[in-house]
C-alpha cells in the first residue's frame, strides 16, 4: 500500500527563484487497486514517482510504501518496490537471462527461486524466445518486456510504473496493460502514470490528476463525468486544469 | 554493507566490461601486441642500420707529402679495410678541392700526411684526419681509420725498437683488464628506478580510467543508473562493487603491460648483449613493488571512482581526468630528478611518495618507517575518496544532472555589468598566471630591476585597472582604497614582526620536511641577493611596488570576489591563489599565511591601506636583512631562516591578542 501525504519538491533554478515540482500532494494506493496519476508532461508525475522510489528526496511532507517511511528506511522501501520508468534502462551488453539473475540478486531473492522466477515471468510475457539473447540486439518490445520482468523479478506487493506504454506499438501497450491487470487480481498495488487519457479510463479504479505540481482532481472516472457534467476524460481533464486557473486568479486579486 | 551483493554487482560490472569490446581492446590485446610489435620492430630496425653502416663502402683521399716507406705502410694498412676504397688523385688539384668534395659528401675523408721531428729527435708521423661530422657515412670513415692507428703506431714503433736493437717487448707496461662489478640487477635497477615509478603511475591511472568512465558517467549516459538506484541494493554497496571493479581492471592491465614489456625489453637485450646474466630481471623486488602498487591502484580508482559519478556522461569525465593525469605525471616525474629521496614529509605527499617509494625499493634501499607511512597516508585518502564518492551517490543533483550543461556564456549582456563574479577572476587569474611565467620570467632574466617594474605594473596593476574601467567602475571604491580607523595602521605596525616568525617557522618546517636539495637553493638566493644596487632602489621595486600592485589585484580584486562566499572562505581562497601565485610549491604555505594576514588586515579593517603597509613592511624587512643582516644578529636569525621554533609561540599569542582587539574595535565601529 502506497500513502503520500503533502510531499513537497522544489527544484533551484537559473535566476535563483524555486520551482514547486510537486506541490503538497496526497492520495493513497490500496492494495487490489490501480491508481493513475494522469498528467500533462511536466506535471510532476516522475518526480512523485522518484521520490517514492527514494531516489530523491521530498523536501516536506512524507510517504510510506507498505509501511516504510520513504526517508527513514529507503532500502526496505525498494525492497517491497517495483519501479519501472523511461529511465530505468537495462543493460545492453548483457543477456535477459543475466539481467533477471543479477537484480534478482539485489533484490535478495535465493538464486534457486530466480531460475523459477525467470522461467515464470518469461511464459507470462512471452519472452522465451530471446531470454538468451544480449539485449542490445532486441526490439523495443523485447526490451520493455525484459524490464517489467526486471522491475517484479522479486514479486513486490507494490508496482510503480512510470509511462510504461510511451513509445509502444499498440500489441505490446496492450500487453502491458493487461499484465497490469494481472496484477490487480493479484492483489498488488499498483501507481501508474501516463498523460494518454485514454490509457488512463481503460485501466485506472482511481485517477489522480496532477498538474503544475498540484492536485486538480481525485476520484474515479464515473465521479468525474459527475462532477463535471461532461463524458470525455480530456474535456474533463481541461475543464479541471481552468478551474485550477480561476481559482489562482482569484486569489491572486485578493 | 551486503557482501553477497558487492559480489553480485563486481561480477557483473567485470562481465558487463569484458563484453565491451573497446575496453578489451584498448586495455588487454593492445599491450599484449603493441609492446612486443613495437620493440622488436626497434630492434630489429636497429640491428640492420647497423650492419648497413658495416658494409658501407666509403671513399678516402690520401694526400701523401712524404712519399717514403713509413707512409706507404701507412696506406697498405688503409687499403686493408674492408669497404674502404682509396681514392686515386686528381691532376693539379689542391687539398682544397678534396675538402670541398668531402663537404659534399662525395668522398668521406680526407688524410694527410706529413713528417716532423719531435724534441727527442725523432721522426713522427703528422697524420691529419679530416672528416665531416654532419654525414654518417663520413664519421664512419673516421672511426674505421682510427681503429687501424693504433695498429700502424705499434708497427713502426716496433720497427723503430728493432733498429736500436731492443726488445719490442718492452713496450709492455701495463696489461688493463676491466670487469664491471656493480652487480647486473643493481645495475638493472638503477635504470628502473628511474623510469619504472613514472611508468608504473602512468599505467595505474590511465587504464583506471578507461574503465572508471564507463562505471558511472557511462550508466548516466546510457540511462540504466537509476535502474540500479531502485533496486534494493544499498548506495554502499554499488559503490564498493564498482569501485572494487576498477581497483581489478587496473591491476590486470598493469600487470599484462608490464608483463609484456618486460618480455619486449629483454629479448631486445639479449639481442644486443652476449652476456645473459645482464638481463635477468629483480623478480624479488618486482613482486614486492607490484604489492605496494595496490595502495595506489585503490587510490586512483576511488579518485576517478568520484570523477565519473560526478560527470554526466562519459565525455565530461574524461575531461575531469585530464587534469588528474597531468598532475600525476608531473609528481611522478619526481622519480627522474636527482637528490630526492624518500622522508617522512615526502611520504605524505600522493604520487610523490610512490614514485620515491618504487625508485628507493628498485635502487636497494628500503625503509619500513616510510613504507608504513606511505600505505598508511594512501589508505587515509581512499577512505575519504571513497567516502566522497558515497556522498555523491547520495546526492540527487549530481545523479540527475545529465543535462547537458548551458553554453559558455562570457560577453553574455549579464557579465558585463557585473565583473566581480568567479568566472572571470578565475580566468584573470590564469591568464596573469601565464602572462607572468611567458613574459615577467624573460623579462627578470633580462634586467631584474626593469623587468621586476615592467611585471608589477603591466601584468599585475594594469589588468585591474583595465577591467574596472571597462565596467566603469570607481577605481577607489571599488578597490577600498580609503583610510581605515587609525588603530588598525597600529596593529599592522605590531603585527607585522610576529607574522614574519610565523611565516619564517613554517618555511623551517617544510624545509625540515622536505629538505631542498643544495642545488636548487643555491639559485634561489643568487636571484634574490642584489646587493650592487642602491637601498632605496631595492626598497621601492622589492617592497613598495609589489605590496601596491599585488594588493591591488589580491586584497583588491580577487577579495571582494571570492568573499562573496564566506569571510573565511574567502581569505583562505585568495591566500592560496597568493600561495601559488609565487610558483614554488614550497612557498605555497608560508606566502598563503601571509595572504592570509594581508586579507583579514583588508576585510577587517576594510580599506587596502592596511594590507598595502603590511606587505610593504614584511618584503622591506626582506631587503633590510640582505642588505644589513650580517651586522644585526636578530636579523641575520631571521635572514637564514634559522630562527628557534619557541619564538612562534610568543609570536602566535600576540596574534591572537591582535585577532580579538582587531574583532572588538572593528565590531563596535559597525554598531554605532
Amino acid at each position: 500500500m502506497i500513502e503520500v501525504e503533502d510531499l513537497v519538491k522544489t527544484f533551484k533554478q537559473k535566476d535563483g527563484s524555486r520551482l514547486f515540482a510537486v506541490d503538497e500532494l496526497s492520495f493513497t494506493v490500496q492494495a487490489g487497486e490501480i491508481v493513475v496519476l494522469l498528467g500533462v508532461n511536466g506535471a510532476g508525475k516522475t518526480t512523485t514517482m522518484r521520490m517514492l522510489s527514494t531516489v530523491l528526496q521530498p523536501d516536506s511532507g512524507q510517504a510510506t510504501i507498505m509501511g516504510y517511511n520513504i526517508k527513514k528506511e529507503p532500502q526496505k522501501v525498494r525492497a517491497n518496490l517495483g519501479f519501472l520508468s523511461g529511465d530505468t534502462g537495462l543493460y545492453g551488453r548483457l543477456t535477459a537471462r543475466e539481467t533477471l539473475t543479477y537484480f534478482g540478486k539485489l533484490y535478495d531473492v535465493p538464486a534457486e527461486k530466480i531460475q523459477n522466477r525467470i522461467e515464470e515471468l518469461s511464459d507470462i510475457l512471452d519472452m522465451n524466445g530471446f531470454l538468451d539473447k544480449k539485449i542490445d540486439l532486441l526490439s523495443t518490445g523485447m526490451k520493455q518486456k525484459v524490464s517489467i520482468a526486471r522491475s517484479i523479478i522479486h514479486d513486490p506487493p507494490v508496482m510503480i510504473f512510470d509511462e510504461p506504454t510511451i513509445g509502444l506499438d499498440i500489441l505490446t501497450a496492450k500487453n502491458i496493460i493487461s499484465f497490469i491487470h494481472r496484477c490487480r487480481q493479484q492483489n498488488k498495488c499498483v501507481l501508474f502514470s501516463t498523460h494518454i487519457m485514454r490509457e488512463a479510463e481503460r485501466i485506472a479504479d482511481k485517477i489522480v490528476m496532477i498538474h503544475e505540481g498540484k492536485i486538480l482532481a481525485k476520484g474515479t472516472w464515473e465521479e468525474f463525468k459527475h462532477q463535471t457534467g461532461l463524458h470525455d476524460l480530456d474535456d474533463i481533464f481541461i475543464k479541471f486544469v481552468d478551474m485550477q486557473k480561476q481559482e489562482r486568479e482569484l486569489t491572486n486579486e485578493l | 554493507m551486503n557482501f553477497k551483493k558487492i559480489i553480485a554487482i563486481y561480477k557483473k560490472e567485470l562481465l558487463d566490461l569484458l563484453r565491451d569490446r573497446r575496453t578489451v581492446v584498448s586495455s588487454i590485446v593492445i599491450p599484449i601486441i603493441l609492446y612486443p610489435l613495437i620493440m622488436i620492430g626497434f630492434s630489429s630496425m636497429m640491428s640492420r642500420q647497423e650492419m648497413k653502416m658495416e658494409q658501407k663502402e666509403v671513399t678516402i683521399y690520401v694526400q701523401d707529402n712524404l712519399q717514403d716507406e713509413k707512409s706507404e705502410k701507412v696506406l697498405g694498412e688503409f687499403e686493408q679495410i674492408e669497404n674502404l676504397q682509396l681514392m686515386q688523385p686528381v691532376q693539379n688539384s689542391q687539398l682544397q678541392t678534396y675538402l670541398d668534395l668531402l663537404q659534399e659528401d662525395s668522398i668521406q675523408a680526407v688524410v694527410t700526411i706529413n713528417d716532423s721531428i719531435n724534441s727527442a729527435g725523432y721522426e713522427v708521423l703528422q697524420l691529419k684526419i679530416y672528416y665531416n661530422n654532419a654525414e654518417e657515412n663520413s664519421s664512419e670513415a673516421y672511426s674505421r681509420l682510427k681503429q687501424t692507428l693504433p695498429e700502424i703506431e705499434k708497427q713502426l714503433v716496433a720497427s723503430r725498437l728493432q733498429k736500436l736493437q731492443v726488445d719490442t717487448e718492452v713496450l709492455d707496461a701495463i696489461n688493463t683488464e676491466s670487469e664491471n662489478v656493480a652487480p647486473p640487477t643493481k645495475m638493472f635497477g638503477f635504470i628502473l628506478g628511474r623510469i619504472l615509478p613514472y611508468l608504473l603511475i602512468l599505467m595505474t591511472i590511465s587504464s583506471g580510467s578507461v574503465v572508471a568512465s564507463d562505471l558511472v558517467a557511462g550508466e548516466k549516459e546510457r540511462g540504466t543508473l537509476e535502474t540500479i538506484l531502485v533496486s534494493a541494493a544499498d548506495r554502499m554497496d554499488i559503490v564498493i562493487g564498482k569501485f572494487l571493479t576498477i581497483i581489478t581492471f587496473s591491476i590486470i592491465t598493469v600487470l599484462l603491460n608490464l608483463m609484456s614489456m618486460f618480455i619486449s625489453i629483454r629479448y631486445i637485450l639479449i639481442q644486443m648483449t652476449t652476456e645473459v646474466t645482464a638481463v635477468s630481471l629483480p623478480i624479488g623486488n618486482f613482486v614486492l613493488i607490484l604489492v605496494i602498487m595496490i595502495p595506489l591502484v585503490t587510490l586512483f580508482s576511488a579518485i576517478l571512482l568520484s570523477l565519473s559519478t560526478y560527470s554526466r556522461n562519459i565525455k565530461e569525465a574524461q575531461s575531469y581526468q585530464m587534469p588528474i593525469l597531468f598532475t600525476a605525471i608531473i609528481l611522478s616525474m619526481i622519480s627522474f630528478l636527482p637528490g630526492f629521496k624518500l622522508n617522512y614529509g615526502f611520504a605524505l605527499i600522493p604520487i610523490v611518495n610512490f614514485a620515491l617509494l618504487f625508485q628507493g625499493i628498485l635502487t636497494g634501499s628500503f625503509h619500513l618507517g616510510y613504507f608504513l607511512t606511505v600505505i598508511g597516508s594512501t589508505l587515509v585518502l581512499d577512505v575519504i575518496a571513497v567516502k566522497i564518492s558515497l556522498n555523491l551517490f547520495n546526492n540527487e543533483k549530481v545523479l540527475f544532472r545529465t543535462a547537458p550543461e548551458e553554453s559558455y556564456k562570457f560577453w553574455g549582456k549579464k557579465n558585463r555589468q557585473n565583473i566581480f563574479t568567479t568566472r572571470i577572476a578565475i580566468i584573470l587569474y590564469f591568464a596573469i598566471f601565464l602572462a607572468l611565467i611567458y613574459l615577467g620570467g624573460k623579462w627578470q632574466t633580462q634586467e631584474f630591476i626593469s623587468g621586476m617594474i615592467k611585471t608589477q605594473l603591466l601584468l599585475i596593476l594594469l589588468p585591474v585597472l583595465v577591467i574596472l574601467r571597462i565596467s566603469k567602475q570607481d577605481t577607489k571604491k571599488a578597490l577600498q582604497i580609503k583610510a581605515s580607523k587609525p588603530l588598525n595602521y597600529l596593529v599592522v605596525l605590531l603585527g607585522f614582526i610576529p607574522i614574519l616568525i610565523v611565516v619564517i617557522s613554517v618555511t623551517q618546517l617544510i624545509n625540515y620536511l622536505f629538505p631542498i636539495p643544495e642545488s636548487y637553493l643555491k639559485n634561489l638566493s643568487e636571484i634574490i641577493s642584489m646587493k650592487d644596487q642602491s637601498l632605496w632602489l631595492n626598497l621601492g621595486v622589492i617592497a613598495l611596488l609589489p605590496a601596491i600592485c599585488e594588493e591591488v589585484l589580491f586584497r583588491g580584486y580577487f577579495l571582494r570576489v571570492f568573499s562573496q562566499k564566506g569571510f573565511w572562505k574567502g581569505i583562505v581562497i585568495v591566500a592560496l591563489m597568493f600561495g601559488a601565485f609565487h610558483m614554488s610549491p614550497y612557498r605555497i604555505l608560508p606566502t598563503g599565511l601571509l595572504g592570509v594576514w594581508l586579507a583579514y588586515l583588508a576585510l577587517k579593517g576594510k580599506s587596502l591601506h592596511l594590507p598595502i603597509l603590511a606587505h610593504f613592511l614584511n618584503n622591506g624587512v626582506t631587503v633590510i636583512i640582505d642588505r644589513f643582516g650580517e651586522q644585526i644578529p636578530f636579523l641575520s636569525k631571521l635572514g637564514n631562516d634559522n630562527i628557534p621554533l619557541w619564538w612562534a609561540l610568543p609570536a602566535l599569542v600576540i596574534l591572537y591578542f591582535i585577532y580579538k582587539f582587531m574583532e572588538n574595535y572593528n565590531t563596535e565601529n559597525v554598531r554605532l
